[in-house]
């Protein structure tokens, strides 16, 4: 009886070390002079238009938010602009951009290689505006997209 | 007789020209085809201008496997050269004798949630929390072409907690 009652005990004793856990937090810092922050990143995916490269949010001193694509390539074509979409992430298909997808245009791509900046108007909602598209205004395709995500 | 023909065939070629000139200008302004062959570089400066910050040089998303795990991992470079690994948003579940670790990516026990064969990697250290923001140092010499992801790997049962496949930042 009085084994069975130990045995239980430590059996007890012992789901608990399993159960419990405790979590260990730790809290190391960085060196962080920049004013600049970084909010969000992605990289770029796209078939149909080969695209690579990185997408990243950064945010300015002064409150500013700037997107900044970096070893970018893709393919050159007509009317292409940079836009966020509020979408998880996009394909090159016929749903990519029907009529009630919300967008906000950032401007005609610079250039189909290398690293740009563009200007993101302040009032943008960016837990809204989840992903950046290359878009081809003229034929409405998706040469690529770069899903965000916090950095 | 002769001459008449030709008129008319001429007449038929301006005609077919003044339609199809217009098209194919049309067509040529819609597609650029030329656009296929000639880039358009750019290369503009980064938004800040001071270097003494650490710049990030990998970044990925951590994934879960034997256990929910969820961050971020970015390899940082300091500005006298040295490199870590900081896990930022981090939470993993509590274990023991869990490390982080760097594997490659195309490594086929990635593909698994227990490690049953030698897995090439290089240790950074014991885990300092299973939450919260965390700086594992590299080893100078580390290969971060070779070894381009990180694993939270507990050694005592084999088992890869979770993954982060580190791509360029």
């Amino acid at each position: 009886m009085v084994r069975n009652i130990k045995t239980a005990l430590a059996l007890v004793a012992l789901t608990f070390t399993f159960a419990l856990q405790a979590s260990v937090y730790a809290q190391d810092s960085m060196k962080h002079e920049d004013k600049t922050k970084t909010l969000e990143t992605g990289t770029f995916h796209g078939k149909v238009h080969k695209t690579s490269g990185r997408a990243t949010i950064y945010q300015e001193a002064d409150g500013k938010l700037l997107l900044r694509l970096t070893d970018f390539k893709t393919s050159n074509g007509p009317d292409v602009h940079v836009i966020l979409i509020a979408a998880k992430d996009a394909e090159d298909d016929a749903n990519f951009l029907n009529s009630s997808t919300e967008r906000v245009e950032l401007g005609t791509l610079k250039g189909n290689e290398g690293d740009q900046n563009y200007e993101i108007p302040s009032d943008t909602d960016l837990s809204k505006f989840q992903t950046v598209s290359i878009y081809c205004e003229r034929f409405n395709a998706n040469f690529g997209a770069a899903p965000l995500e916090k950095f | 007789m002769d001459t008449r023909t030709g008129f008319r065939v001429s007449q038929r070629k301006w005609i077919l020209a003044a339609i199809g000139f217009p098209i194919l200008l049309a067509a040529w302004w819609a597609f650029r085809p030329e656009k296929l062959w000639i880039n358009q570089k750019v290369n503009e400066p980064a938004p800040f201008a001071s270097r003494t910050d650490p710049q990030p040089l990998y970044t990925g998303r951590l994934e879960g496997k034997a256990h929910q795990t969820s961050g971020r991992a970015t390899i940082y470079r300091t500005s006298d050269g040295r490199q870590y690994l900081r896990l930022t948003d981090f939470m993993t579940s509590n274990g023991p004798d869990v490390h982080v670790v760097l594997v490659q990516t195309d490594d086929a026990n990635l593909t698994k949630e227990i490690v049953t064969d030698q897995i090439d990697s290089v240790e950074l250290g014991q885990l300092k929390g299973n939450q919260g923001d965390q700086n594992y140092d590299l080893p100078a010499s580390v290969d971060l072409q070779k070894y381009n992801a990180a694993i939270i790997y507990c050694e005592r049962f084999h088992a890869i907690f979770g993954v982060a496949r580190l791509d360029k930042f």
